[in-house]
């Protein structure tokens, strides 16, 4: 009778010691039934077999603002989203796990890596990422008998082709622009430009970024491009979708968009055009995973990091066409030679990441409140309120006290 | 003489009862107008939602008034079409052995060549929530298409801007055939796509867009039923948003959740306020001042100041010494968020329910009591077989402001219901599509479903209007 009731105590210990729940925060939306799947299908046995198990905690509404009320709180999950535009700010809680020794980060595209660097340690690992591409209707541009924007296109040659597309019609445009950096800066980059100097310093009066306020402002002034509200819009993908405009400026979101939207709508895909450094500019919209410093399973939280950003889940997420992976390996998938349109557009987007001057849409301790002065420069300049120097003068003096009160 | 200043007199008399009946209707007139205006600037935000939740794009812009899905001949064509494609005129369907007739005009000018469009019937994946995640079944693996039998052409004009276009107008007919056997499908998507400068007409249902300038007639599903063509989003609210794990309609949860979670509020709200009140009105006890004073002090400070303890209280599961958590004598060990226990929790006590019912009691006259009193009744006969009965106007007020409460509340069940899907209530649900669907501009979605959540407070108002009037006047003054 002892005996019997020592073993089932042993097994009860060991069985706890064992069965560990790791706790996943991340978006709503359709990351959770994503994760189910994943679980499912990939690697949710190998890590069953293990004793864990993985629990996924949406933040529905504002994420930042939940992870940071979690983080406080000290309810946050052993393993959360950092994305990339807050991971200054949240890096800087001290919540978030140095991975230095813990992870090996080399098969990861060095720019994610580089965006979730601070002061020479890595604290993510990029989930998957997104890029700017150019998408453009291939209709319009047969109809107008334009040739296809193509990878050797500069400011000057894109421009001209836009130019000639919108020449077509009085309701066509050649492209939307938003007024707004988080597009914007891709052409800004493109120039050498950099939002911050050594010193954490901004200079929107800059030479070469006056010359992409001036490029990308005179476009629309000229008509060739329009503002998505103009035309009733609230981004571009919406003036894509509905034939008004030859070319969106867009990531690989825009494809699930067009599938419900636009399911007809006959596109191709190709990369940014070159700048006037010669080079291409671009952005890195990411999300990586941390994990929390407070975590009492790290050795398993790392485990599951692993997993997660591993070989076969990553390639799985790309083959059900949900994300673009991280891994610089998964360059040669097959599902990346396809051809359809879908998957040009995801491979160019996925060579987006290397390709020229490309920064983390990241922003320092300041977060995503550095760009509205910038955008208010660009509103007031499209709208002819004002010229480049007056509102570029204005948005450098609002800069300038925002970074001052942030240091 | 007399005689005649009264027949002047009655005829000055009958010129101001003409000026005064005028005034009168003038002044109703301007009431009703004032009234009629205000009710369309209140009402015409739900009625626009409403209407729109029923197109294909609900950010159609510029938004037309000629709505596809209003049109009684589109309805009887989803019936037949329902009944072609499942058998079924209500929802349709692609079933087996299914043949669905089609037909679709163009104009062409004069002038034009005729080619034959191509008809096709795509594999379309959805771009959003757990269509573009769950693997479906396409209805273009089973579907084969006839070939076109062109009808005989019908010369007519177009009347245009630029002035009158002739032509004549050119119809196809087709069927799709659902070829072996397989499952019954939802939906069956359609693309035909014209030769440049053929115009699409009309079709037997009409098209869900056009696309490629013009070119591509696209259908979201031509064999859709009534139900499923105009309640589409309706439908998809219920079937395409599903929990990953256990495949449950998480929809029906939300409506679930929130019903219990008002319904558990109503009764606990009663309960405690109209004792609470009873005591505050009639007891006299020590520091009676004192605990209505601090009830009206609870009421002041705001939900933000308080509501990180209450959150940590619930996550440590109301008290945990050593190990020991309270409320692991009710079946929460590991604490009590994401649970609707919790939530009633945090939330059923109302101070100003108390407050509401105190103030009642204290208006009924003590004599009735005072006469039970003689009669032997103790305190608990009094409340509850004498005062409690005359109190229903009060307890009906408070049982619709609690319900109209519970059922809004967004601010704690966002908070304590976050993880899975299935625990949260319909506020936060809607919270959750908003970022699915939002995101692939899939609005005719989300206002389906914000209707939906609209409909059971409507209801409310309208049947217990007059009790949401006895309701603002008990918080506002005293007899």
């Amino acid at each position: 009778m002892r005996r019997i009731l020592a073993i089932v105590l042993a097994t009860a210990l060991i069985g706890g010691a064992f069965a560990q729940q790791i706790r996943i925060m991340g978006y709503g939306g359709q990351d959770p039934a994503i994760l189910v799947r994943l679980l499912d299908e990939v690697i949710g046995a190998e890590l069953a077999a293990e004793g864990i198990t993985l629990t996924y905690e949406p933040l529905e509404g504002d994420y930042n603002a939940a992870l940071f009320n979690a983080l406080s709180a000290g309810t946050a999950a052993d393993i959360f989203y950092i994305p990339v535009e807050t991971a200054p700010g949240i890096i800087a809680t001290g919540k978030v796990l140095a991975l230095d020794g813990l992870f090996d980060t080399a098969p990861f595209i060095d720019s994610l890596v580089e965006a979730y660097t601070v002061d020479g340690s890595v604290y993510g690992i990029a989930k998957d990422f997104n890029t700017l591409a150019i998408h453009y209707n291939t209709d319009l541009f047969d109809e107008a008998g334009v040739a296809y924007p193509d990878a050797s296109d500069t400011w000057a040659t894109f421009a001209d082709k836009l130019r000639a597309v919108a020449a077509l019609d009085a309701d066509v445009y050649g492209t939307c622009f938003p007024a707004g950096f988080d597009r914007f800066g891709a052409f800004a980059f493109a120039t050498g430009w950099q939002p911050f100097d050594a010193d954490g310093h901004t200079d929107l009066l800059d030479p070469a970024f006056v010359e992409a306020v001036t490029w990308y402002t005179d476009l629309v002034r000229e008509g060739v491009a329009i503002q998505p509200s103009d035309i009733g819009q609230g981004w571009t993908g919406g003036c894509f979708a509905t034939d008004d405009v030859a070319i969106a400026i867009e990531g690989a979101w825009m494809l699930g968009f067009l599938r419900n939207e636009a399911p007809n709508l006959q596109y191709g895909t190709t990369f940014m055009p070159i700048g006037p450094s010669g080079e291409r500019g671009n952005f890195l919209y990411t999300v990586a995973y941390g994990i929390n410093t407070d975590s009492p399973n790290r050795a398993a939280a790392l485990r599951v990091l692993e997993a997660i950003t591993g070989p076969a889940a990553q390639q799985w997420v790309l083959e059900q066409g949900l994300a673009i992976p991280s891994r610089t390996a998964l360059a040669d998938n097959p599902f990346f030679l396809e051809g359809t349109p879908e998957a040009i557009a995801n491979r160019v987007v996925f060579e987006g990441a290397a390709d020229g001057h490309v920064l983390g849409f990241q922003f320092g301790n300041i977060g995503t409140d550095w760009m509205t002065p910038v955008n208010d420069a660009l509103v007031a300049i499209m709208t002819g309120q004002a010229t480049v120097d007056e509102a570029l003068t204005e948005a450098q003096r609002d800069l300038n006290a925002l970074i001052e009160r942030a240091r | 003489m007399r005689a005649a200043a009264t027949r002047l007199g009655a005829a000055e008399q009958r010129a101001l009862e003409h000026w005064q009946a005028r005034r009168r209707w003038a002044r109703a007139g301007l009431v009703y107008a004032v009234m009629l205006a205000f009710a369309i600037v209140f009402v015409g935000p739900l009625l626009f939602a409403a209407v729109s939740s029923l197109r294909t794009d609900p950010l159609e812009y510029p938004p037309s008034l000629a709505i596809p899905q209003l049109q009684p001949s589109n309805w009887a064509a989803a019936a037949r079409l329902g009944q072609a494609g499942a058998g079924d005129r209500w929802f349709g369907g692609f079933a087996p052995g299914a043949t669905v007739p089609f037909e679709i005009a163009y104009f062409v000018p004069d002038g034009v060549d005729v080619t034959d469009p191509d008809v096709e019937v795509p594999r379309r994946r959805p771009g959003a929530g757990l269509g573009a995640v769950l693997a479906i079944e396409y209805a273009a693996d089973f579907a084969s298409v006839s070939e076109l039998q062109r009808l005989p052409d019908v010369p007519m004009t177009v009347e245009s801007g630029d002035g009158t276009t002739s032509g004549r107008r050119v119809a196809y007919a087709f069927t799709i055939r659902y070829q072996g056997d397989g499952p019954v499908i939802d939906r069956l998507p359609l693309d035909v796509t014209a030769a440049v400068g053929m115009q699409y007409l009309d079709s037997t249902l009409t098209a869900s867009r056009l696309e490629r300038r013009g070119r591509t007639a696209s259908f979201n599903d031509v064999a859709p039923g009534v139900l499923g063509y105009v309640l589409r989003n309706y439908v998809r609210v219920f079937n395409e948003v599903r929990s990953p794990a256990t495949r449950q309609s998480l929809f029906l949860a939300w409506i679930g959740n929130s019903f219990a979670f008002a319904a558990v509020r109503i009764v606990v709200t009663l309960v405690i306020a109209s004792m609470a009140g009873y005591a505050l009105a009639r007891l006299r006890f020590r520091g009676r001042e004192a605990i209505f004073m601090l009830v009206l002090f609870s009421q002041m400070v705001p939900l933000q100041v308080l509501f990180i303890s209450n959150y940590l209280v619930l996550r440590d599961g109301i008290l945990t010494v050593g190990g020991f958590t309270l409320s692991s004598l009710w079946g929460f060990p590991d604490g009590m968020l994401n649970s609707l226990t919790g939530l009633v929790f945090v939330t059923a006590l109302n101070a100003g329910a108390v407050f509401i019912m105190k103030q009642f009691f204290e208006s009924i006259p003590r004599e009735v009591e005072e006469a039970a009193m003689i009669d032997g009744a103790n305190h608990w006969r009094r409340y509850w077989n004498v005062v409690l009965p005359m109190a229903r106007p009060a307890l009906g007020a408070l049982t619709i402001l609690t319900f109209q409460g519970a059922w809004n509340d967004f601010f704690w069940p966002f908070i304590v219901l976050t993880s899975p899907e299935n625990v949260k209530t319909l506020p936060i649900g809607l919270l959750s599509f908003r970022n699915t669907y939002g995101a692939v501009g899939d609005w005719g979605l989300i206002l389906a479903g914000a209707v939906m959540s609209a409909i059971p407070v409507i209801i409310l108002f309208v049947v217990f209007q007059r009790y949401f009037m006895e309701g603002v006047s008990f918080g506002g003054g005293k007899e």
